[in-house]
């Protein structure tokens, strides 16, 4: 005989698990009908992809050979036809501008972004719940009124700007930073694990490499994170704030509990829950919005890709990196849903239908 | 109080991760060359058809003859050639004797008979110019090559062919059905690995990012330092990196991360401070033609007095003025530093608002001036064209003419130009000699019916047959002198239908540590001044300049 706490936990297992094979199943048409939305519109934008492929000096039979070549002397659905099919092969197609299978060039590119995106994540959760927690808990104090300021300046200035000023600072007057590349230029790289620089030079014991690549990583990541750690502070302070002046709070001053355990224990908890669906947004967004950091950074990461075909008409990297985004909107939100689940009880009941 | 503890905590890792970086960014001074260009997109020669894949092929590989500062080609691979009969479709080549691949192995006629009939299968790259070509070797070192129409030019267009090692290629072939028995031709393996004789071999490829050379010691040429100064030794490693926004290369050249920029898109104030600089130089390699086309087809330009009235109008000094100190000046129809220049309309390059108003009173809209509009149109991103096209708007106003400027991504602005009544009124281009580093690029393939079309004929006038006569025969002219003379007679030809205006010739001016010298012979074109086989190094200045 199972008691009801063991039952209650079977049900909200089971519920969380239909609930996940829901949301795939969901994103696998969200994503087919992204792959149909951006596969016309990619046609219709103007430029001629055989040119961006044969180069300058192509003559009009090559262009044409080329045209029949990537199908597209054919009807759009017949083109979109021969994209899936090759899409459920694994093949995305060759990219005009890199003239590789497009898969390859998202396995050499996809890593170093998703690495520079992951470290801006980190540092803005770190400081953006800092700079949150702090200005909340002591509202109206000077450092709520200075980390208002500075959330204001870094939600107005554009992630290039902070990018240039820091690699002129830094780099170029005070010399104390590297300013481009993943790791110095003159540096040998590890072999090619898992494309993320640190992780590949720890799995090949170069310790010195990856801690390098640690600090290449400090400033592209700092100049995309500035925008997050404004927008996450000004969140996280506004829930700590609307939740410091809660009965339940008030309870436990009375009862005489620590302020850092209020804090961390009973405050945190339902105050960070905003941050974190905002948080998601901000980590897939950074995704094909890196772009601008990346070209100042020279680092050779998925956003610039994205832009590099987009203005070439690669049309079958197009397609692909708009999917890749789109995928990856879907498995963040989805994790974070996830994440919201654990955070706040309130949803698992309501997900049960309670 | 607790807060005041949290931000000292925060400085003393900050300071503490400063202090880190302080200690790995030093570095030794190394017989090693950093050259910023764009990202190198294949290596494999049938396929480079981009600007800055030819610039890896000139480091990688040797084309079988080579551009000349005149506009012509020498011998290189090929030590000699000759028409065969007299209908310019049969060439004999005679091959150098001794060339080596990095490999090891000798070059002979069977490696380049072999890259000519992959290069012409593939239909990919710069192979278009040459048509179908067969090749036979003739003995181990002269090699046939029979074209499917005459070609006086011929040799020139080989400026372009680079010969792979055949038994390299066809151990690295993939299995295919693109190319027959041959499978994919080897294409994806030389995208990222070499077979070729040129000065610095592949090390490391990683397309898009960075290309590592090293420099190939029995490169036929030899590394003789004759002509260089006394310290100025070869560079023995050459790393290509990516390109970055400029503000960040100036970073990194003033930084000395980055020794030599190639590309040449400083902006004036840029030049400036690198002129102000003394560890840095800066060095012109050649010029680039800042053409803009007339639409004959489109209204208005498509009359001839319209468009002579803007040739008039436009204040040539404004533009050009703070660009003189680095060496932009007035241009033609080819570049004043070639053979045979002759200056065009108006003489001198100046405005001439007066001589606008009389031609514009004679075009057939001079009654309705405020129904007509120009549309002007340069590539997005490109300031310089930009200001070109805000200096014509300026000009043009005075004479109550519109311009609208608009810049437009590059993809749709090439297509744009794909057929004539898509084509804006006016077109902006910086053309620089890709292909053949002659007069038949800036004439043949610009104005001949037969030329390279697209953006390279934006003009879309082909209406005068003298001009096409002409054109057809400098292609069918085997004596170069009486080519030449030709090439003089058209300038005036063409200019007299007031096709383009030519607001400047813009140096490629690249910017370089003062301890790099170099390139020892500036060639008209992209790929030989950027074969660091014309650059060298002055180690002891390196090591003065760097402190170490």
């Amino acid at each position: 005989m199972l008691s009801p706490s063991r039952v209650l936990e079977g049900a909200v297992k089971d519920t969380m698990l239909k609930y996940i094979g829901l949301r795939l199943v969901q994103s696998v048409f969200v994503l087919f009908g992204l792959s149909i939305l951006i596969f016309f519109i990619a046609r219709v934008v103007p430029g001629d992809p055989a040119r961006a492929m044969m180069g300058y000096l192509a003559t009009q039979d090559q262009l044409q050979a080329v045209r029949v070549e990537m199908h597209l002397d054919k009807s759009f659905p017949v083109q979109y036809y021969y994209w899936l099919r090759g899409l459920l092969h694994g093949d995305l197609g060759r990219s005009a501008y890199t003239k590789r299978p497009v898969v390859t060039d998202l396995a050499q590119y996809i890593p170093a972004t998703l690495e520079l995106i992951l470290f801006a994540t980190l540092i803005s959760v770190v400081l953006g719940q800092a700079m949150g927690i702090l200005a909340g808990y002591f509202r109206n104090s000077w450092f709520d009124g200075v980390s208002r300021l500075v959330s204001y300046l870094g939600i107005a200035t554009p992630s290039f700007v902070i990018a240039i000023l820091l690699m002129f600072f830094f780099s170029q007057v005070l010399h104390l930073a590297p300013s481009v590349g993943r790791i110095p230029i003159m540096m040998t790289a590890p072999p090619t694990v898992t494309g993320f620089m640190v992780l590949d030079s720890l799995l090949a014991g170069q310790f010195s490499t990856a801690l390098v690549a640690l600090t290449h990583l400090v400033l592209p990541a700092f100049s995309l994170a500035v925008i997050h750690i404004a927008q996450e502070g000004r969140i996280t302070r506004s829930s700590i704030v609307e939740n410091l002046g809660k009965d339940y709070i008030t309870m436990h001053r009375v009862h005489g509990i620590r302020t850092s355990r209020i804090v961390f224990k009973y405050l945190l908890r339902p105050s960070i829950i905003p941050t974190v669906t905002v948080m998601g947004l901000d980590f897939a967004f950074l995704m094909s919005n890196a772009f601008l950091v990346e070209l100042v950074f020279m680092w050779p990461g998925f956003a610039r890709y994205a832009l590099t075909t987009m203005l070439n008409k690669d049309l079958n990297a197009m397609v692909a990196v708009v999917l890749v985004i789109g995928l990856t909107f879907a498995v963040v939100n989805l994790l974070v849903d996830i994440l919201i689940t654990f955070l706040d009880p309130t949803v698992r009941i309501q997900r049960r239908g309670g | 109080m607790r807060t005041a503890r949290f931000l000292c905590v925060m400085v003393a890792a900050f300071a503490l991760a400063i202090g880190f970086w302080c200690h790995v960014s030093l570095g030794a001074v190394e017989n090693v060359v950093v050259v910023n260009g764009q990202p190198t997109i294949t290596t494999d020669p049938a396929t480079a058809s981009d600007w800055y894949d030819t610039e890896a092929m000139y480091n990688l590989y040797s084309p079988l003859v080579y551009p000349t500062p005149e506009g012509s080609v020498r011998p290189h691979l090929a030590t000699s050639w000759q028409a065969v009969g007299g209908d310019l479709t049969h060439w004999r080549f005679v091959l150098r004797q001794g060339v080596k691949f990095h490999s090891g192995y000798e070059m002979t006629a069977d490696d380049v008979a072999f890259s000519m009939t992959r290069f012409i299968a593939m239909k990919s790259g710069n192979s278009g110019p040459l048509g179908k070509v067969t090749a036979t070797v003739i003995d181990k070192y002269t090699v046939d090559f029979v074209l499917d129409k005459p070609s006086a030019l011929f040799p020139e267009t080989l400026a372009l062919f680079f010969p792979v090692e055949k038994a390299l290629v066809l151990a690295n072939i993939k299995t295919s059905d693109k190319y027959g028995d041959f499978g994919d031709y080897g294409e994806d393996w030389l995208a990222t690995h070499d077979a070729g004789t040129g000065p610095y071999m592949m090390t490391l490829n990683v397309p898009g990012t960075r290309l590592d050379t090293a420099r190939f010691v029995d490169y036929f040429e030899g590394w003789s330092n004759e002509g260089w100064g006394p310290d100025e030794v070869p560079i023995d490693r050459v790393v290509f990196i990516m390109e970055a926004d400029y503000t960040s290369l100036m970073t990194i050249l003033k930084g000395r991360q980055m020794d030599l920029e190639i590309n040449g898109g400083w902006t004036l104030p840029q030049l400036r401070e690198i002129q102000a600089n003394k560890t840095l130089d800066l060095t012109s390699c050649w010029a680039q033609n800042v053409t803009v086309y007339m639409n004959t087809k489109a209204v208005p330009t498509d009359d001839e007095h319209f468009r002579k009235a803007i040739l008039y109008a436009f204040d040539y000094a404004s533009v050009v003025g703070p660009w003189q100190a680095f060496g932009n000046g007035p241009t033609g129809i080819i570049t004043p530093n070639m053979a045979g220049y002759v200056p065009i309309e108006p003489q001198p390059p100046v405005q001439n608002l007066v001589k606008a108003r009389q031609e514009l009173a004679l075009s057939k809209y001079a009654n309705n001036l405020k129904d007509v509009k120009v549309v002007y149109h340069f590539c997005g991103g490109l300031d310089f064209e930009e200001d070109v096209g805000l200096q014509l708007q300026a000009d043009m106003a005075k004479l109550g003419v519109k311009v609208e400027v608009a810049g437009p991504p590059w993809a749709q602005f090439g297509a744009e130009c794909n057929s004539a009544e898509t084509t804006p009124n006016m077109t902006c281009w910086l053309f620089a000699p890709q292909a053949f580093p002659t007069h038949d690029y800036y004439l043949f393939s610009m104005f001949a019916k037969k030329g390279l079309g697209w953006i390279f004929e934006s003009h879309w006038y082909f209406d005068d047959p003298q001009i096409e006569t002409l054109l057809n025969a400098t292609r069918a002219e085997a004596d170069p002198v009486k080519r030449l003379a030709i090439y003089t007679q058209l300038q005036p030809l063409i200019a007299a239908h007031a096709l383009a205006l030519y607001p400047y010739q813009k140096p490629t001016l690249f910017a370089h540590q003062s301890y790099i010298a170099g390139p020892k012979e500036s060639i008209p074109m992209v790929g030989p001044s950027e074969n660091m086989h014309n650059w060298r190094i002055n180690l002891t200045l390196k090591t003065q300049i760097t402190g170490q």
